[in-house]
């Protein structure tokens, strides 16, 4: 079998960078990567949060924050998140 | 601010503390009781006596903007109840003095 | 029944006084900033700005001097509140760590 990279070890490798969050709902978040456990919970710091909502796209500035993992889809290393594609 | 100080290890303790007394409870689905509390369990299942259930009613009208729904509030009283856990958001304890 | 996914224990109540760094895992995260002032989001989109007491496996918190935030206005305080993790997005610092 062929060497794999572990999903999970594709996270670690990105501890110290910013990553790019997609929820499972219309939420997103974007932030440098201080760690994360095995639920994917995720401690983020220098946070934008960005809702989509009918009435245009909120954003909202946080310091250090811990994210449930319980609602996270997707995770897209080293982006700085929707206003950089 | 210390968490010792308020002699609180960790959360089920404010639960604890508020056994017998009136406690305040926000549920999903817009609905909030006020109850005299009995019994809890891990879950958050409560057991509430001479409870208020206040539900609102959020009427959104189409194409209103919005702050421009109306909120009818409906209330009901009950004798004694049972609150299955995983619809608890919040449980606010009398205030400790 | 509960499909929230719990972080790693909190710190221990009779823990020697924790390392200065804020940075790495969960659990240095929730070391850090137990006694420290938190908006804690819930999926819903309503917060809760208070000073955190304590919280669990689970990510049940309990919360000191809180304020209830609906769409940027103050919908109500409580002295504790107990806030039932599966309804938690995020626990964010208020204050700089």
């Amino acid at each position: 079998m062929a060497s794999q990279i572990l999903p999970l070890e594709l996270i670690d490798r990105c501890i110290g960078s910013r990553i790019w969050v997609i929820m499972k709902n219309d939420r997103e978040f974007t932030g440098t990567l201080l760690g994360f456990d095995d639920f994917v919970n995720m401690v983020l710091e220098d946070v934008t949060e960005y809702e989509t909502t009918a009435q245009g796209r909120k954003k909202t500035t946080l310091n250090q924050t811990l994210l449930n993992g319980n609602n996270i889809c997707m995770l897209i290393p080293g982006s700085s998140g929707p206003e950089d594609v | 601010m210390d968490a010792s100080s308020s002699g609180i290890q960790e959360p089920f303790d404010l639960i604890r503390l508020s056994l017998s007394e009136r406690v305040f409870v926000k549920l999903r689905g817009d609905r909030e009781l006020t109850g005299v509390l009995h019994a809890y369990d891990g879950h958050m299942n409560l057991i509430l006596s001479d409870v208020e259930e206040t539900i609102m009613i959020v009427d959104q009208v189409e194409g209103a903007p919005e702050g421009h729904a109306t909120v009818n509030v409906a209330k009901r009283k009950m004798e004694m109840l049972f609150v299955r856990g995983d619809g608890v958001i919040l449980v606010s304890p009398p205030s400790r003095t | 029944m509960d499909d929230s996914t719990p972080p790693p224990p909190p710190p221990a109540a009779a823990e020697p006084p924790p390392p200065p760094t804020t940075s790495g895992s969960p659990t240095d995260f929730l070391k850090g900033v137990v006694g420290k002032r938190v908006v804690v989001r819930l999926t819903s989109g309503v917060d809760y700005r208070g000073i955190l007491s304590c919280l669990d496996g689970y990510m049940n918190i309990a919360l000191e001097q809180t304020e209830e935030h609906v769409n940027g206005r103050v919908t109500n305080r409580y002295g504790d509140a107990f806030i039932r993790g599966n309804n938690v997005l995020y626990i964010s610092a208020a204050e700089p760590l």
